[in-house]
């Protein structure tokens, strides 16, 4: 269905700039320029997981070493997800940062991996075949 | 099956499957990203205008989260399935007997990680009593640790349920 792809690809790119949005207003509105840190790390976000699904080797159930490659990914994106909330609380706890920048920072943030998450969800058939 | 149970309440079957230990080695990672963003929270915190006492956060408050993170590492790195594994033939020369002690070493690093932690909170907080929003970088210190602890706890759960 190509019209419901589209679709797609408008909301999601529409629900990207919102995210972007948010996180440069929250630098620019109060001149520190520290919360642009968010935008890296949900961009980097997947990519451990994906390096490591292209390395481990998934016919190897005897060994389960793939699967530690596997576990290996999965922890650093956890890591990097939750770096991307506890970032802007760091940030504003020191007053590097406001509070208001704070909570425009994380939703931003938020928003942003929400978009690549359900991007890499609706397209991973066309990629795989 | 059922003779060999020694608790009343089994665990639910859907803490067996796959999903369940992806999300619990995605919650591992963020609890130790947790712990580690909470330190490096008063390490910032110390070199900020908002501190106004003398105490600042040195290399001295960061070695237990160090150890900690070691011993994790190292409880990680060891394969659990070697922990029975004497009885087989083809693992000979006591490999059992070397995850044993490359685990004990493990969880004694990590021990003494949260140890030391409560150890520096002691030392530097609570006997010159420190008031409290300087008092807060040492409780920031015991909860990373103990955090790192906790994320440790969740990633070990489903493998030894399957090694033990």
């Amino acid at each position: 269905m190509p019209t419901a792809g589209l679709k797609t690809i408008i909301a999601l790119s529409f629900v990207l700039a919102v995210g972007f949005l948010l996180v440069i207003l929250s630098c620019a509105l109060w001149h520190s320029y520290y919360p642009l840190l968010v935008v890296a790390t949900y961009v980097l976000a997947p990519v451990p997981n994906w390096i490591c699904s292209h390395c481990a080797n998934p016919d190897d159930f005897v060994e389960s070493s793939g699967a530690a490659v596997l576990d290996l990914g999965r922890f650093c994106t956890g890591f990097l997800v939750v770096m991307g909330i506890a970032l802007p609380v760091l940030l504003a706890h020191s007053n590097l940062i406001t509070i208001p920048a704070m909570v425009m920072s994380v939703i931003g943030g938020l928003l942003i991996y929400g978009t690549i998450i359900s991007f890499t969800m609706f397209f991973q058939e066309e990629q795989e075949f | 099956m059922s003779e060999d149970r020694l608790w009343k309440f089994r665990r639910p079957e859907w803490l067996n499957s796959v999903w369940a230990r992806n999300a619990g080695v995605y919650a591992a990672g963020g609890l130790f990203s947790l712990a580690f963003y909470i330190l490096l929270d008063s390490a910032v915190w110390s070199k900020s205008a908002l501190n106004g006492s003398s105490i600042h956060i040195t290399f001295v408050d960061w070695l237990p989260f160090i150890f900690s993170s070691l011993g994790m590492l190292i409880i990680n790195s060891v394969e659990k399935a070697r922990l029975s594994a004497d009885s087989f033939s083809y693992s000979g020369s006591g490999v059992a007997w070397k995850a044993r002690v490359v685990l004990f070493l493990g969880f004694a690093a990590l021990a003494g990680g949260m140890a030391g932690g409560v150890t520096v909170f002691v030392l530097r907080f609570v006997v010159p009593g420190v008031p409290f929003p300087a008092m807060t970088m040492g409780v920031e210190n015991v909860v990373a640790n103990g955090l790192v602890g906790l994320s440790q706890n969740m990633e070990d759960e489903y493998s030894y349920n399957l090694a033990l």
